[in-house]
């Protein structure tokens, strides 16, 4: 009976303090002010952290420029399983020159994981086909998804 | 006249001591069973299909990374349903329990717990392995990364670790090593197992977080599972211990070593026990209260009484002579499907051997009269409840055929003097029409599986044959 009130209680303390490690409650993660990748030269990444997650949200098509006639251009929010993702792009000449990611999902260990290798490899492919119409990346299909939405509509706002 | 056989004749003027029992009617567990398996395969074909709904089967052929993370998808949806299923399977609910018999059940669970164990190492390789391609990491960061930065993974791992201890001990060499109760106790972290990989696959997963009626559907499962346990061991046998309110009222030595308890209760008739059923008992005589005992009822349930007959074996089965009346008993049950309602024929034939005769004997004053009850014992003294016996089937015309004497080889269900008929010839002798009759059989394992063995050579079909067995 000692043998098993220890026990017992050996259990019940190992279990608070697995509940309690930060990954052990409350699902997935929030967003994050996004760093800035990318291999343009002028790029205004409006970090936006919005907590919340709408339904859907419209993109703003500011034209904040640093020099040249450079247009930033932010697209719409598409929304995932994983979350919101919202790109940015930065126009000049009638080129996309630059593009930021602005939104995703980067609340928890596998989120940031996926991103760490998708978001880089879909900003280089885009900026090679100068479009939306790039592969997924493999692993990442739904941020590849979100990503593509999101461009596409960003180039159809800034009409190229 | 064979030696080491007495057999009783039916008295000319013999009365049965109970009424005649209607006619036996088809067994209705058959449906039951057929129901719970289709049951339990449906829920496999409703866990592939959210894998197949999520992308799973494209994933497959989608390239390395994709390929074996969607294979560690569908293993470890497989794994937790299967999880579950057991969990279900060895939670006592009654008319599963009533459907398959504890043994049969016991059985299936160890079967399924080593496939279920099986699929979720495959799973956590495949998931690693998959991630790791995809993020072009080593699968020892990924597993790392995995464990440590992912929802609900620590978790999940503390669980996956809880469920390799459980299978380790369960392996046959452990279990030979391990007392029984220090064994139970080690398994009962299994639902701790099973529990603490729900976090992830709700969190993680991505057949889960995509579909609000996939998640909807896991916790049902997982809610019923837990129901089941909560209400079928725990709370129901606590409500009926309360109810019942169950006490030693006498201790009868019935021979040297056999102990008779006899137990009183209040509105026992209402828990609905039969003849050949068990119950799990724990006396509460002092230290070692808690362990408990399955014995059956040896003789048929009463309104005021019921009665146990156990044997010196060992095990906490010698204490119970000097437990004294008044001590107060914790129930569980009745289980058992050793039972009248599984009869399909008129006719009886009850097989029996050591002390696998208590259920049987239960069973003899609840069978139409004319029934046949074979008895193998190695000496006369080892016969236990034989007056008894002898006196109930001479008041009903039954006929008692008491088998005595040493093995007749290894693997024989006769005694030395019967070797020379024949397993099956044995059975066909005592009772010429047996093929045609309801067997039911109690005893050691290995007598048990010799004496099914001759039943089948002897030509009497599966469903008339049955079976419970003590150790599993």
């Amino acid at each position: 009976m000692r043998k098993i009130v220890i026990a017992l209680m050996g259990t019940i303390s190992g279990l608070i303090m697995l509940f309690s490690y930060h990954t052990s409650l409350a699902g997935s993660g929030t967003l994050a002010v996004p760093p800035s990748t990318g291999t343009g030269t002028t790029s205004s990444s409006s970090g936006s952290t919005s907590a919340g997650s709408g339904s859907t949200s419209g993109g703003s098509s500011g034209t904040s420029s640093a020099g040249g006639s450079a247009t930033t251009v932010t697209g719409d929010t598409a929304q995932t399983q994983w979350g919101p993702v919202q790109v940015q792009i930065t126009v000049s000449g009638g080129k996309i020159t630059d593009i930021t990611p602005v939104q995703y999902p980067n609340g928890n260990g596998r989120d940031q994981e996926i991103n760490s290798y998708a978001l880089p490899v879909l900003a280089q492919e885009a900026l090679a086909a100068q479009s939306a119409n790039i592969d997924h990346v493999s692993g990442a299909t739904v941020t590849s998804d979100g990503y593509v939405q999101s461009l596409q509509s960003a180039i159809d706002q800034a009409n190229l | 006249m064979v030696v080491g056989m007495t057999a009783l004749l039916p008295t000319a003027s013999s009365r049965p001591v109970s009424p005649p029992p209607p006619r036996p009617v088809r067994s209705r567990t058959p449906l039951a069973g057929d129901t719970i398996l289709l049951t339990v395969g449906f829920s496999v074909v409703v866990v592939v299909s959210l894998w197949l709904a999520a992308g799973g089967l494209q994933a497959l052929l989608a390239g390395p990374g994709p390929g074996l993370t969607s294979a560690g998808r569908i293993t470890g949806l497989v794994a937790s349903d299967l999880l579950l299923v057991q969990v279900l399977a060895m939670a006592r609910v009654p008319w599963v329990e009533q459907a398959f018999g504890q043994d049969r059940l016991a059985r299936w669970h160890r079967l399924l717990g080593f496939t279920s164990f099986s699929l979720m190492l495959a799973h956590v390789v495949l998931i690693t392995l998959g991630y790791a391609v995809n993020a072009h990491v080593g699968v020892l960061a990924e597993l790392w990364s995995m464990v440590w930065t992912y929802p609900g993974m620590l978790l999940a791992t503390a669980g996956t670790a809880a469920l390799v201890m459980v299978v380790v001990t369960s392996v046959r060499a452990a279990r030979r090593r391990l007392r029984y109760e220090s064994w139970h106790l080690l398994h009962l972290y299994a639902y701790l197992g099973v529990g603490l990989a729900l976090p992830h696959q709700i969190w993680t997963g991505t057949d889960f977080v995509s579909s609000p009626a996939a998640r909807a559907y896991w916790w049902t499962l997982y809610a019923a599972a837990l129901g089941a346990v909560l209400v079928y061991r725990l709370g129901l046998p606590l409500a009926r211990t309360l109810r019942h309110q169950v006490v030693v009222s006498r201790v009868v030595e019935e021979a040297p070593g056999v102990v008779s308890l006899h137990l009183r209760g209040r509105q026992l008739h209402r828990l609905p026990a039969k003849a050949g059923q068990f119950f799990v008992w724990r006396f509460l005589d002092g230290p070692g209260w808690s362990r408990g005992h399955p014995y059956s009822l040896s003789a048929p349930p009463h309104p005021r009484m019921l009665r146990i007959t156990v044997k010196d074996l060992g095990d906490g089965s010698r204490r119970l002579a000097d437990v004294r009346p008044g001590t107060r008993v914790l129930l569980e049950g009745p289980y058992g499907a050793l039972t009248t309602d599984k009869r399909t024929r008129t006719r009886t034939t009850l097989l029996a051997s050591g002390i696998g005769i208590t259920p049987l004997r239960a069973l003899l004053e609840e069978l139409p009269p004319g029934a046949t009850l074979v008895y193998r014992a190695r000496h006369e003294s080892d016969l236990v409840l034989r007056a008894e016996i002898d006196a109930l089937a001479a008041a009903r015309g039954d006929r008692v055929a008491y088998l005595l004497g040493p093995r007749a080889h290894d693997g024989s269900w006769l005694p030395a003097s019967w070797g020379h008929v024949g397993e099956a010839g044995a059975l066909l002798h005592l009772v010429p029409d047996i093929r045609s009759q309801d067997v039911f059989v109690c005893g050691p394992e290995a007598w048990t599986d010799a004496a099914l063995a001759a039943l089948a050579a002897a030509g009497v079909p599966d469903t008339q044959v049955h079976v419970e067995r003590f150790t599993y």
